[in-house]
């Protein structure tokens, strides 16, 4: 995968000079980390075997929920909890619905999505939330060592959760469940509560990719939930190599992933493709990348 | 040259990865010749046959029937040219009726739609030929694995066939559906057909195979008349010089203090009213036909299937203490008759395999898994049973079927558990490794445990039981102490059999 990300830096090099400049990079990367958090947390969703398509409206909605509170004077490190705790709350809904009730991931996670982009319109009447304190910008928008914290906080997410994953307990638990549920339950794995922590951590990253967003906006709206993010952070996933048959995948991977969705975006951008010819290639380059996965299950 | 009848296959060579599975290993079987091909649990009898089936491509080596090469290019051009198995692993799609799964590579058709009558009717033949007594229409999800076997075999009958292969048919069919399967292969011998029966139970050879192919660590070890052989001889043949485990302790009398205590447990149509109780250091025998409620009774007591009413009590600081089925399930081992369904993680390592029950006690003070000590745990269990891998790190599901059942049995050692509820945990086992699971059933009971043991295998429970409790139609029908003789324990399960013809 490292070897496609350098052809493609490569290939940008040639064709768009401008893509390689210093500014341009730490912009594609500020562009990923959203995008990162979000496939950090569908990973771990993925890995169940399960999908949660509402993140994006769920990331709106929490944005918009903390950026009214500070909007109307309050706080900004409170506003940031209040976004993070909404959208944990929501991932818990469908953890709750699908690891207790069991429900249909799918199913579920696409009535939560309506609710929340509608709650999301509603809420703000369709504009955008904006006018923060600098305060908010200054401690969300600083840079360490010339490299921006929104950065920094995907990285270190990224290389936490992938340690975790491959040493805790929950971790050892979450791939169990997601590769073979009986088997998981006959060896005591937990699978229900396993099951419905995943999309509670699938909420909570909703919720950060929230407040780096809104910040990096310095608006809150609507529209940071559209259909496309879903493509995206699937995209970003399966790129990295998680399976969506579940129980296979590691989470730096699919952080990569994002970073090779955003490229290919914003190679896209400055080779001046329509919006529309992006949708029809980052739908192929899913389509390939689970025929790999189906492949590679065959064997 | 005159081609000889029959099949060859000679100098057959595989290698997985760098390890050699096959070293140039022969097999030859005349028409109407039942050849029984028997090795220790990883020698590689399945990867031959797998080869002859067309399921994998072999490295080196020839493969004649009737003097002409066959194409074993892939199991459909095996079948094709009449070579039918009958797999280790249950190979069914559940969700498909009987019927369906039995014909699906040949599902009969009126201008090109399914002809469901014809279907049916073909089905319910063979399934009367086998003795089976569910429907052609029943899903097949909701069948036991015994039943599933017997749905296999007649999946290999329902085509003329002439090399049919049966890889360990027996493993998890009771007496009187053995009785009918071996009826069937008699009826194939005579009707010219080769069979090639691979199994452990050794004295199946001597009721129905004619000659005996022995295989170690990949090589051919011997061929020849099963005359010349006895159980003794096959066994130390298969497992070469001084290998053979030496036998098992005898369990020591159990003591008075109660650790188990069922009352009344009840589900609709599954259990009713079992009560009963495992003294601390007591293996305890479950005996019945498949469908008894043996299974069904070890599954709700740790709440993996639901029950209706009924209490579970368990020895505790010294009480018995009332608990729920999961409760339970914390200081219970549970070995699933269903290695393949709920005992392996596929994809995952041997090593992950062995672990995962006994994590929390590989935590280092960070609350994280100690990867040494999780190498040390599983390179541990894999000398304890003799695991046959490659190394900790292969994948179970490329390992032999017996060296999957050792870790299914081996993930629970860690974590001395008071209770174990072992369903068939011999299943797929070779003669030694049968005796090294039994005796460390004894070792847990001798050091406290309790045991429920369910087996096929009359002779398996006498081994080690202190006792046994009768099931029928989800109840406990009776009890019969240490001196039962199998014949005590067929009769009870024959007379049923009869019961139901007389009904
Ligand atoms: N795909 C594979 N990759 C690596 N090793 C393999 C693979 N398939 C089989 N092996 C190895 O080949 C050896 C022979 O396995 P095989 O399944 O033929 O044994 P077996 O004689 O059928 O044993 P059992 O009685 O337990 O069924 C084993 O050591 C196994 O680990
Ligand atoms: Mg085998």
């Amino acid at each position: 995968m490292l070897l496609a990300l350098a052809a493609l830096l490569m290939a940008m090099h040639v064709y768009a000079p401008a893509f390689l400049s210093y500014r341009n990079l730490i912009n594609v990367l500020v562009q990923s980390s959203t995008l990162g958090i979000l496939a950090l947390g569908m990973t771990v969703v993925l890995i169940t075997g399960g999908i949660d398509l509402s993140m994006p409206a769920n990331m709106a909605l929490s944005a918009i929920i903390g950026g009214m509170f500070i909007q109307n004077g309050g706080d900004p490190a409170v506003g940031c909890v209040i976004m993070l705790a909404s959208a944990t709350a929501v991932g818990a809904l469908n953890g709750f619905a699908i690891g207790y009730l069991g429900m249909i991931p799918f199913v579920v996670t696409l009535a939560t999505m309506s609710v929340a982009s509608g709650v999301a319109a509603w809420l703000s009447e369709g504009l955008s939330i904006s006018k923060f304190p600098e305060s908010f910008f200054d401690v969300l928008l600083a840079r360490i060592g010339g490299v921006p914290i929104s950065v920094l906080v995907t990285i270190l997410l990224t290389i936490a959760g992938t340690w975790l994953l491959a040493r805790s307990i929950f971790g050892r638990h979450l791939y169990a469940a997601g590769l073979s549920p009986r088997a998981a339950r006959v060896a005591r794995v937990p699978v229900q509560k396993v099951t419905s922590s995943a999309y509670v951590f699938a909420g909570a990253a909703s919720g950060i990719a929230a407040i780096l967003l809104t910040a990096r906006l310095g608006a809150a709206s609507a529209n940071m939930g559209t259909d496309g993010v879903v493509l995206d952070i699937i995209s970003a996933c399966v790129v990295g190599g998680v399976s969506i048959y579940g129980g296979f995948g590691r989470l730096y991977n699919a952080a990569l992933g994002a970073v090779i969705i955003t490229v290919i975006s914003n190679a896209l951008n400055l080779l001046g493709a329509s919006y529309f010819l992006g949708l029809v290639i980052k739908g192929l380059v899913i389509i390939t990348f689970i025929f790999l996965d189906a492949r590679g299950k065959n064997k | 040259m005159m081609a000889a009848p029959g099949l060859v296959l000679s100098n057959i060579s595989k290698r997985f990865a760098g390890v050699s599975a096959l070293k140039g290993v022969e097999l030859t079987a005349a028409p109407g010749e039942a050849m029984a091909l028997l090795g220790a649990n990883g020698a590689g009898k399945s990867t031959l046959m797998n080869i002859l089936g067309g399921v994998i491509q072999r490295d080196e080596g020839v493969a004649l029937l009737d003097g002409h090469p066959l194409d074993l290019a892939s199991p459909r051009a095996a079948r094709a040219q009449g070579i039918a198995f009958v797999h280790q692993e249950l190979t069914m799609l559940p969700t498909l009726t009987v019927a369906e799964n039995i014909m699906i590579d040949h599902l009969p058709t009126v201008g090109g739609l399914i002809d469901f009558k014809a279907l049916k009717r073909r089905t319910q033949d063979l399934l009367t030929r086998l003795g089976c007594r569910f429907d052609a229409d029943t899903r097949v999800g909701d069948l036991g694995p015994g039943d599933q076997q017997m749905i296999e075999v007649a999946r290999a009958l329902s085509r003329e066939s002439r090399v049919v292969i049966f890889d360990e048919p027996t493993s998890s069919l009771t007496e009187p559906e053995k009785q009918r399967l071996f009826g069937v292969i008699q009826g194939l011998k005579s009707e010219g057909v080769i069979v090639i029966y691979i199994t452990h139970f050794l004295d199946e050879v001597f009721a129905t195979c004619d000659r005996v192919t022995v295989m170690r660590d990949g090589m051919l070890v011997s061929t020849g008349p099963v005359s010349a052989h006895t159980v003794a001889s096959l066994a130390h043949e298969m497992l070469g010089e001084g290998s053979l485990a030496g036998d098992i302790p005898t369990a020591v009398p159990p003591a008075d203090e109660v650790i188990l205590s069922v009352a009344k447990l009840t589900r609709a149509r599954v259990l009713s009213d079992v009560s009963f109780e495992v003294r601390s250091g007591e293996i305890v025998g479950l005996w019945g036909l498949l469908g008894s409620g043996r299974t069904e009774l070890l599954r709700a007591l740790v709440g993996l299937d639901p029950i209706d009413s009924g209490s579970i009590r368990l020895k505790s600081s010294g009480h018995l203490v009332t608990v729920t089925p999961s409760q339970l399930s914390r200081s219970t081992a549970f070995v699933t008759e269903d290695r393949r369904g709920e005992g392996i993680f596929p994809g995952q390592s041997v090593e992950q395999n062995l672990s995962l029950p006994t994590l929390r006690q590989l935590l280092n003070r960070f609350g994280l898994v100690d990867r040494s000590r999780e190498r040390s745990l599983a390179d541990d269990l894999i000398g304890r049973l003799g695991i046959k891998t490659s190394g900790r790190g292969q994948d179970i599901a490329t390992l032999s079927g017996g060296n999957q059942q050792k870790i299914v049995f081996g993930r629970w050692l860690g974590s001395q558990p008071t209770v174990f509820l072992l369903d068939e945990p011999t299943r797929g086992l070779d003669v030694g490794a049968k005796t090294e699971i039994l005796r460390l059933a004894v070792e847990i009971a001798n050091g406290g445990g309790g045991v429920l043991l369910v087996a096929s295998e009359p002779e398996e429970l006498m081994r080690v039981c202190h006792r046994y409790l009768l099931m029928d139609r989800g109840r406990i029908v009776g009890e019969l102490g240490r001196g039962a003789t199998r014949d005590d324990l067929v009769a009870r399960v024959s007379n049923r059999a009869v019961d139901e013809v007389l009904q």
